[in-house]
Parts: structure tokens; C-alpha cells; sequence
């Protein structure tokens, strides 16, 4: 079972999960309610069958799997937002000073792309 | 603040779910939050207590956007070996709880496209609980040896199958005799003589795919030890 960011907007109450396919209401219900201590009042599940489009080097056709998602309202007025997981961070010494180091070749490649300032920028080809 | 035990020999040190940590201190939270090794206030875990337990599907708050977290090895299968069932049960539901948090954490960097920081979480955690399993599976066994005197739950035998190969075949519980089962005769369970040229070709295929894994082991063994001397003089002495 895994937690997911609904696709559309859920309402405030509801949780979005993905189930192994072989589970029902009743146990995505005593899942919650006994490992995790989650008081749930509904649960509403549906297959997502998984597209079976694309193609591989082979010409084969490539099935993506299907899952379960199960849809848990929470009891006792329990709200919930998927939390964002990769907020910014300060990057350490180590990584600010890898950006400037490839800042500083980017440049340097860029200039030796450049013509010739004192020719005003224009490429070798033309002229002299 | 939970510290690990002086009961387990020095390891070393193991973070999240595959921490030493004793896990009789463990009973009042299964959260894995409070497994951790770091020192957690004690008001932290009436917070806790209080709050959703949504919480324990995501990781502790201070390794989001982390680009990568610690974590101790998997549970070796000797060391479960020396817990008692009640640790076993406790452990594998800590495990279960890691799992459905690093799978939440996995398909979350997909939607993100974002990398998953240690993916190898994963593969630890499933090796623990795969020796978990094992460690019970072993228990069970010598019990049953001593109660029935019977390894398997199911009798059974070995028998052919049409193409010579050797399976166990575990008995079913059927409403009618096999002789009366249509559908069952049908099965075979001999071969016929010309199937004796196939079995020797599946044997000869078997003794060279063994052949050439050990000359590819010797092969990378000699590489290794010309690379590193020492290794050499280790299996020599031993």
C-alpha cells in the first residue's frame, strides 16, 4: 500500500492509495484502522488498468501494470494534504561550488564560440 | 530516548527500520519514527501518539529534499535467527511500515521527476523481510518435526512429469478417487522411452552452464588476486 498525490483535486477528508489488487474494502479498512491507527469512515476503491500503447525496440507491445487505487475518507473530521517531499534546500559548499565551477566553463566555452571582439563579434569566415 | 540495547553484540550501527535498537521498548509505538537511533524527546512521542498516523507513510520531515539518507545494512539471517517470535512479529510489521513509506516515496520522485534519494532502501528492507519469512518458515518446520514428525504441512512425493523432469508432487483433497477423475488421468505422470535423448541433452546443457560459471569464477578469482596480492596470501593461510 502507498500513499499517492491525487491526480484531481480530492476533498479535504480524502486520502488517495494505491492497494495491491487483491484487497477489498473491508481490508484497506482493518489495514489502516490496526497497522496505522487511522480511523476511517469510507472507502471506495476502482482497477486502473494499466495502457498497453507502447511499443519496445522489438515492435512489442508494452503493458504498464494495473493497480488498485483506493480512495479512504477519514474519520472523527480528519483532514489531510499530501505533503510536499522535496522542498528547496540550501545546497552545501561542496555542490554551490561544483555550479560555479560549471557556470565558469559555460562561459568560457561561449567565448571561444564568440568571433573576435575587436573585429565586433563578427566570425572568422568573413573576410581577411 | 531510545538507545540501543546492550544485549546485541557491537554491529554496526543501523539507521530507520534496521536498527538493534531493542524492541521490547518498542511496544506502546510501532511507529518507525521512533526506532530511529537518534535521540528523540519524549514529548515527541505523545505528539505522535496524537496526531494522524498518515504521518508514518512519509519519511521524518528533516530528509525531505535530501539528496540522500543513511541507512544501516539488511538483517542478516543469523541475526534473526537469535530474536524471539514476538521480536520477529514486531520487526516485520516496522518493516512493512518502511516499505510502504519508501514505495510512497518512490512513486512521489516519479510524479515529481526527481530522483528517489537511496533507492537501495528498498532492497534492504525486502531482504529482511524475505529472511524474516525464512527464520519462521524454519521454526514452523522444527516444530512440526517434533509434534508430527512430518517437514511438509502436505504429504507428497516426487514424480515425473511427461518430459522426464523430477517435481514434488503435493497431495490435493479431492471429493472423488483419481482413478474416477477424468480430468486428472489425462495428466501423466511417466515418460515414454523416447524422451531418454532429451533428458541427457537438458543434462548436458545443466553440467556445461556449471562448467562455465566455475571456470568464469576461477577466472575472476585469478584477476583479482593479480590485482591484490594480499587476497592471495589470505586463502592460501586459510
Amino acid at each position: 500500500m502507498l500513499a499517492v498525490r491525487p491526480g484531481v483535486p480530492q476533498p479535504e477528508d480524502t486520502v488517495q492509495f494505491r492497494v495491491s489488487m487483491e484487497m477489498t474494502k473491508l481490508d484497506i479498512r482493518n489495514y489502516l484502522e490496526r497497522i496505522y491507527n487511522v480511523p476511517v469512515a469510507a472507502v471506495r476503491t476502482r482497477i486502473q488498468y494499466g495502457a498497453n500503447n507502447k511499443r519496445n525496440h522489438r515492435n512489442q507491445r508494452v503493458k504498464k501494470p494495473d493497480y488498485k487505487v483506493a480512495y479512504v475518507q477519514l474519520g472523527q473530521g480528519q483532514t489531510f494534504q499530501f505533503p510536499n517531499l522535496f522542498p528547496e534546500k540550501e545546497q552545501d559548499a561542496e555542490t554551490r561550488s561544483f555550479d560555479d565551477f560549471r557556470d565558469k566553463y559555460m562561459e568560457k566555452e561561449k567565448q571561444k564560440q564568440e568571433g573576435d571582439p575587436r573585429r565586433g563579434g563578427v566570425p572568422d569566415w568573413f573576410g581577411l | 530516548p531510545v538507545q540501543v540495547s546492550s544485549h546485541f553484540p557491537a554491529r554496526p550501527v543501523c539507521a530507520a527500520a534496521n536498527s538493534n535498537t531493542s524492541l521490547k521498548s518498542a511496544s506502546a509505538s510501532w511507529t518507525a519514527l521512533n526506532l530511529y537511533h537518534k535521540n528523540l524527546p519524549n514529548i515527541e512521542t505523545l505528539h505522535q501518539m496524537k496526531f494522524l498516523g498518515l504521518e508514518e507513510f512519509f519519511d521524518d520531515p528533516g530528509n525531505w529534499g535530501e539528496k540522500s539518507v543513511k541507512s544501516g545494512d539488511s538483517w542478516n539471517i543469523k541475526q534473526l535467527r537469535g530474536k524471539s517470535s514476538e521480536d520477529l512479529h514486531k520487526l516485520w510489521y516496522v518493516l512493512l511500515k518502511e516499505k510502504n513509506m519508501l514505495l510512497t516515496l518512490e512513486q512521489e520522485s516519479k510524479r515529481q521527476r526527481k530522483p528517489m534519494p537511496s533507492p537501495e532502501r528498498l532492497e534492504k528492507v525486502e531482504t529482511s523481510m524475505k529472511n524474516i519469512d525464512l527464520v519462521v518458515r524454519e521454526r514452523e518446520i522444527a516444530l512440526r518435526l517434533l509434534q508430527t514428525g512430518h517437514e511438509k504441512p502436505v504429504p507428497g512425493e516426487w514424480r515425473h512429469d511427461f518430459l522426464g523432469r523430477t517435481f514434488w508432487y503435493s497431495y490435493k483433497e479431492w471429493p472423488i478417487p483419481w482413478h474416477l477423475n477424468k480430468k486428472h488421468k489425462k495428466k501423466r505422470f511417466y515418460y515414454l522411452p523416447h524422451v531418454n535423448h532429451f533428458i541427457r541433452l537438458r543434462l548436458e546443457k545443466a553440467l556445461r552452464k556449471r562448467a562455465r560459471q566455475q571456470n568464469m569464477e576461477r577466472t575472476r578469482r585469478k584477476i583479482l588476486e593479480k590485482k591484490f596480492p594480499d587476497i592471495a596470501v589470505k586463502s592460501q593461510s586459510q
